[in-house]
C-alpha cells in the first residue's frame, strides 16, 4: 500500500518535473545552435574550478560564497543517499540495511551540519539583510526552498533518533521523502533550476570572454532582431540565472544610476521565452535605451558564476538594431568618421603622418625591426595621448629595441564591433589584417587595450594571428632589475579591455612599484575593475541621453577616495574619461594628478 | 544663352539663386560658349528660369537683376515640389530655350532633380562648382574632390546643354548686377502628367531648432576649465559682444550649468567651423577639438605651454586670459 501511494506521489511529482523541463529543452532544441566545445581541456579545468570548487561563487562573496559552497558539496554527498532512499520506497531494492550504507549514512552527517550552518545563513541573509543584489522584494519562493533544505537535513538527522518502523520514525521518513518530491516540482520554474542546468551552462560558456561569433554577410545574418533570433546557449542561459545579482552590482552603469540592469536582461529573456513570443522585437524586451548604456565592460558576465553570457545578447541586439538603422545619432557622426576618414576622430591622416614625422618613427621593415608599434586612433591624433607614446619610445630607445610603425592604419573597429556595427568592423579588420600580413610582424606593440584585444583576439576570425602586448606588459618585461627606492602614493586605475579581457594585472603594477609607486588599491581593482564609461562606443554618448550620473564621474569619485593623489591610467579612452570627468568636477576635481603608465615609468628610468 | 534656374519658397527667392546669377552675368559677356544651338539670342544672354506653382512675386524679384528676361514655368503640378514634377517641367522648357548652359544653385533641391535632369536630357553635369576657369576658348569648372582635399578642373564633353551647380557661397549675392529697369518677364507654358509623379510629398515641417545654431556662427568665443568661476564667464561674453561673436563652451562648463548644454562644442555637443575660433582657458581634449578643427583661424589663450590646444591653434598666447582678454576687450572696443 505505502508503495502504491509512493509510486503514485512519485510519479506526479517527477512528472511535473519532466514537463517543465521538457518545456525549456523544446525552447532550446528550437532556437539557432550556438553550443560549441572547443578548447576542451580549458572547459574541463574551468568546470572543476568553478562548478567542482565554486571559485566564481566564492570569490566575490566569500562568506555567502563559502555557505553556498556547503550546501553544494552537502548536496552532491546526498546523491546516492536519496537515490537508495527512492529505491527503497519505490520498492525496487532496499540497501539500506546494508553495512556500506549505514557508515555512508554516519559519514554524511557532518555534511548535514555544514548544509544546515550554510543554508540558515543564507535564509537570514535573504531575508534579514538583503543585499541590493537579491532584488527590492524578498523571494518567497527562496525562503520556501531555503527551508526545504533545512527540513531535509533537520528529518536526516532525525532518523537516527528514531526507530524507522515507529510511527514518530515513518512520519520523519515521509516528510524528508516528500519536501524532495515537491522540491523537485518547484525546481524548473525557478532560479533553482541552476541546480540542473548551470554545470552544463558553465562548460557550455565561450573560454573568451564577450564572445561574439563574426556575422557571415554571405548568409544574411544581421544580428539579433526577435526573440526567435537568440541562440541556444543564450536561452539556456536564460534559464540558468540564479538571480544572484553579480552581474548587476558590478555593472558601471547600473552603478551610476542608469536603466541597464544585466539580471533584467536575462530575466526578460526568460519572461519572452516562456510567454512564446517569438516574434517580439528584442528591443522592446529589453528596450532601446538600455541596450546603448552597456560599456561592453563585461563584469556581469565575467562575475556570473553560473556562466551566463551577457554580451552576446547585449551587442547582439545592437547589431539588430544598428542592420536596420536604428542607432543613436552620436554613433551615426562616429560611424561617418570611420567611414570617411577611418578613425573614430574624423581626423585627416595628415595629422598622424606629422606625429610619426615629429616622433622621429621609422616604418616598420620586419628585416629591420624587433616590434610594430601600432599607434591606434587615440595615439594617431589625440596629442595628449602621444605625450605617452613619446614616453614609450623614449622607453624602447633606451633599451635599444628597434621599432617601426605602419605607413598608414585604420581603426581597429573595436567600437564599430562593441556598438553592433558588424559591417564596418569586417570591412576595417580585413583592410587591417591585409595591411599586418603585408608588413609581417612578429609582435606588435600597443598602448590601447581595447586594440590589444581587437588585434590580437577578434582578428583571429580573419585568419590573422600575432601576438599583440600592451606596453604595460612589454615594458615591464624590458625594465626588469631596474628600480627605484622611494614611495610615492599612487592609485592605479586598470583599464578593462587589459585586466578583465585581457588578464593584465600584475604588470602594471610590478612595473609601478618597480619605480617607486606605493599602490593605494581602489575599489574594483585587478580583473573586477569599475569601468571608465568610454567602451560600447560611449565615448562619443551625449550626457542628454543618459539617466543617473555619468559613469566617469562614478570611477573618478572611487579613484579620489584612495586618497592618493595621483591617479595612474594605461589606457587612452579611460584618461579621456576621467579627465573628463576630473574637469566636470571643478574645483573638487583639482588636487588629483594623472599620470600616464608609461610617462610615469619614463621619469623615473 | 546661360539659362538660371532659380529657386523659390513661397514667392521668396533665396540667396543661392543670387549667387547663381552673379555667376552667369560674370560668365555670360567674357565667354564664347562655342558653337551653341542658334537661338535669337546671344550666347551669353542670361535667361532667369523661375519653376514653382505660382511664382509671380519671384519673378518680379528675380526681374530687378540685370538680364535678358525671367521666365516663368507655372503649373499646378509643381506645387509641392518633386523630383518627377521638376524633371519633366524643365526638360520641356530647356527643349524650348535650348540654351548653351544651364546653371543651378547646389542646394538640397537642385541635388534631388538636377542629376535626373541631365541624365534624362543625357547632357553633362558637373556639381556643386566653386569656380569657373574660361581657358582655351572652352569652359572649365573647378570642383572638390575627396572631402575637400583635392580641387579638380572639369571640362564637360558632349552637345549642349551643359549643367552646372554652383556651392553656397561661391560667389556672392551682392555682386548679381542690378537691372536700371525690370527685366521682361515672360511665361512659358510646358507640359507635365501630374499622374506621371511617382512622389508624394507630406506637409514640410521644420525639426525642432536649437535655439542655438553654433554651427552657423562667423565668430565664437569659447570657454573651457581655465575660466575658473562662472562669474568670469561675463569677461568671456562682454570679449564676444564686442567682436560680434558667439558664446560657446567645453563640457565642463556646460555640465556645471554655467552655460547651457546647447552652447557645448565637442564630440558630444556641436560641431562647428566659425572663421575665427577664440579658446579662452580650453585644454583641448581630443573631444573637444574634433567641435571645432574645421574653424578657419584658432586663436587659444592658455596658461600651460603644453595644452594640447596649442597643437591645432593658428595663433597661439601662453599666459593668463584674465590679463589677456580685457587688453583684447579695450582693443576692439578703441
Amino acid at each position: 500500500m505505502a508503495t502504491a501511494v509512493f509510486w503514485a506521489l512519485f510519479l506526479a511529482f517527477v512528472g511535473a518535473f519532466a514537463a517543465q523541463v521538457a518545456r525549456r529543452v523544446q525552447l532550446i532544441a528550437a532556437a539557432p545552435r550556438t553550443f560549441s566545445i572547443d578548447h576542451l581541456a580549458f572547459r574541463l579545468n574551468r568546470f572543476v574550478v568553478d562548478v567542482l570548487l565554486q571559485r566564481r561563487t566564492i570569490r566575490e562573496r566569500p562568506v555567502a560564497g563559502a555557505m553556498h559552497a556547503l550546501v553544494f558539496w552537502g548536496f552532491v554527498a546526498f546523491g546516492g543517499y536519496t537515490a537508495t532512499e527512492f529505491l527503497r520506497g519505490l520498492g525496487i531494492v532496499d540497501l539500506t540495511h546494508t553495512a556500506w550504507f549505514e557508515r555512508y549514512r554516519v559519514a554524511l552527517t557532518p555534511f548535514a551540519v555544514a548544509v544546515l550552518v550554510g543554508i540558515v545563513y543564507l535564509l537570514i541573509r535573504r531575508v534579514f539583510v538583503r543585499p541590493p543584489g537579491l532584488g527590492a522584494t524578498v523571494s518567497l519562493e527562496s525562503v520556501v526552498i531555503g527551508l526545504f533544505i533545512a527540513t531535509l537535513m533537520v528529518t536526516y538527522l532525525l532518523a537516527f533518533r528514531f526507530d524507522e518502523a515507529s510511527t514518530a520514525g515513518r512520519v520523519n521518513w515521509w516528510s524528508h521523502m516528500l519536501v524532495i518530491l515537491a522540491f523537485m516540482a518547484l525546481i524548473p520554474a525557478s532560479k533553482h533550476f541552476h541546480l540542473v542546468v548551470s554545470p552544463i551552462t558553465v562548460f557550455l560558456k565561450s573560454p573568451e570572454l564577450g564572445d561574439l561569433p563574426n556575422l557571415d554577410f554571405e548568409k544574411e545574418q544581421v544580428g539579433l532582431e526577435t526573440v526567435k533570433d537568440l541562440g541556444s546557449k543564450m536561452v539556456l542561459d536564460a534559464f540558468t540565472c540564479v538571480e544572484c545579482g553579480r552581474c548587476q552590482v558590478n555593472c558601471p552603469a547600473w552603478g551610476a544610476g542608469k536603466e541597464l540592469n544585466p539580471k533584467t536582461i536575462v530575466l526578460q529573456t526568460q519572461e519572452a521565452l516562456l510567454a512564446g513570443e517569438r516574434e517580439r522585437k528584442l528591443a522592446e524586451v529589453y528596450s532601446d535605451t538600455v541596450l546603448w548604456q552597456c560599456t561592453t565592460c563585461g563584469a556581469c558576465e565575467n562575475q556570473c558564476p553560473v556562466g551566463i553570457e551577457h554580451l552576446p545578447i547585449l551587442i547582439g541586439s545592437r547589431r539588430g538594431l544598428v542592420s536596420n538603422g536604428d542607432a543613436p545619432s552620436y554613433l551615426g557622426s562616429m560611424y561617418n568618421n570611420l567611414e570617411r576618414r577611418s578613425n573614430i576622430w574624423g581626423l585627416g591622416y595628415d595629422q598622424r603622418a606629422k606625429f610619426v614625422q615629429s616622433a622621429a618613427l621609422d616604418t616598420f621593415d620586419a628585416a629591420k625591426h624587433d616590434v610594430l608599434v601600432w599607434l591606434g586612433c587615440a595615439g594617431s591624433f589625440d596629442a595628449d595621448f602621444q605625450k605617452s607614446l613619446r614616453s614609450l619610445f623614449e622607453i624602447l630607445r633606451a633599451r635599444g629595441i628597434r621599432f617601426g610603425v605602419l605607413a598608414k592604419e585604420k581603426c581597429n573597429g573595436d567600437p564599430a564591433k562593441r556598438t553592433g556595427n558588424e559591417y564596418m568592423f569586417q570591412e576595417l579588420a580585413n583592410a587591417n589584417v591585409e595591411d599586418l600580413k603585408a608588413a609581417a610582424p612578429a609582435k606588435i606593440l600597443t598602448s590601447c587595450p581595447h586594440c590589444v584585444k581587437t588585434i590580437g583576439s577578434d582578428y583571429r576570425k580573419f585568419g590573422y594571428e600575432v601576438e599583440v602586448v600592451h606596453s604595460s606588459v612589454f615594458v615591464e618585461e624590458l625594465t626588469r632589475g631596474s628600480a627605484k627606492a622611494s614611495a610615492e602614493r599612487v592609485t592605479f586605475h586598470d583599464p578593462c579591455y587589459l585586466a578583465r579581457y585581457g588578464g593584465k594585472v600584475d604588470e602594471p603594477r610590478a612595473l609601478l612599484t618597480r619605480f617607486g609607486a606605493d599602490i593605494a588599491e581602489p575599489v574594483r581593482n585587478r580583473d573586477n575593475p569599475y569601468c571608465c564609461g568610454a567602451g560600447g562606443g560611449l565615448l562619443f554618448a551625449d550626457k542628454e541621453e543618459e539617466p543617473g550620473s555619468r559613469i566617469s564621474d562614478v570611477r573618478f569619485r572611487q579613484l579620489q577616495a584612495t586618497g592618493a593623489g595621483t591617479v595612474v591610467t594605461a589606457c587612452p579612452f579611460c584618461s579621456i574619461m576621467l579627465k573628463g570627468a576630473q574637469a566636470s568636477a571643478g574645483s573638487a576635481g583639482e588636487a588629483t594628478q594623472f599620470v600616464d603608465l608609461m610617462t610615469f615609468v619614463k621619469d623615473r628610468l | 544663352m546661360i539659362v538660371v534656374v532659380a529657386e523659390q519658397q513661397a514667392g521668396k527667392v533665396n540667396r543661392a539663386s543670387w549667387e547663381t546669377i552673379a555667376a552667369a552675368q560674370q560668365l555670360g559677356p567674357s565667354t564664347s560658349l562655342g558653337a551653341g544651338p542658334s537661338t535669337s539670342l546671344g550666347a551669353g544672354d542670361v535667361v532667369v528660369l523661375v519653376p514653382g506653382g505660382s511664382v509671380a512675386s519671384a519673378a518680379a524679384e528675380l526681374a530687378g537683376a540685370q538680364v535678358k528676361e525671367v521666365v516663368t514655368v507655372e503649373h499646378a503640378a509643381l506645387d509641392p515640389y518633386t523630383p518627377d514634377g521638376f524633371t519633366a517641367a524643365l526638360q520641356d522648357a530647356i527643349a524650348q530655350l535650348s540654351p548653351d548652359l544651364v546653371l543651378l544653385p547646389h542646394t538640397y533641391q537642385t541635388r534631388d532633380f538636377a542629376p535626373k535632369l541631365a541624365a534624362r536630357l543625357d547632357r553633362a553635369i558637373v556639381t556643386d562648382v566653386t569656380a569657373i576657369k574660361s581657358a582655351g576658348g572652352g569652359l572649365r569648372f573647378v570642383r572638390p574632390m575627396f572631402q575637400g582635399k583635392l580641387t579638380a578642373d572639369v571640362v564637360p564633353q558632349g552637345p549642349a546643354p551643359h549643367f552646372a551647380t554652383f556651392q553656397i557661397g561661391a560667389f556672392r549675392a551682392d555682386q548679381a548686377a542690378r537691372g536700371s529697369s525690370p527685366a521682361r518677364v515672360r511665361a512659358l507654358t510646358v507640359s507635365v502628367d501630374p499622374g506621371a509623379i511617382r512622389q508624394k510629398p507630406d506637409a514640410p515641417f521644420q525639426q525642432a531648432k536649437q535655439a542655438v545654431d553654433l554651427s552657423q556662427a562667423e565668430r565664437i568665443v569659447s570657454v573651457g576649465r581655465g575660466i575658473k568661476e562662472q562669474a568670469n564667464i561675463r569677461v568671456a561674453e562682454e570679449l564676444a559682444r564686442a567682436i560680434g561673436a558667439e558664446i560657446a563652451a567645453s563640457r565642463p562648463i556646460c555640465d556645471a550649468g554655467w552655460l547651457p548644454m546647447e552652447r557645448q562644442v565637442g564630440s558630444s555637443g556641436q560641431t562647428v567651423a566659425p572663421k575665427l575660433y577664440l579658446a579662452l582657458g580650453i585644454s583641448g581634449a581630443i573631444q573637444h577639438l574634433v567641435g571645432m578643427k574645421g574653424s578657419s583661424t584658432i586663436v587659444a589663450i592658455n596658461k600651460d605651454p603644453d595644452a594640447p590646444i596649442f597643437e591645432v591653434a593658428d595663433y597661439g598666447v601662453v599666459g593668463d586670459l584674465f590679463e589677456i582678454v580685457p587688453a583684447m576687450i579695450e582693443a576692439v572696443k578703441g
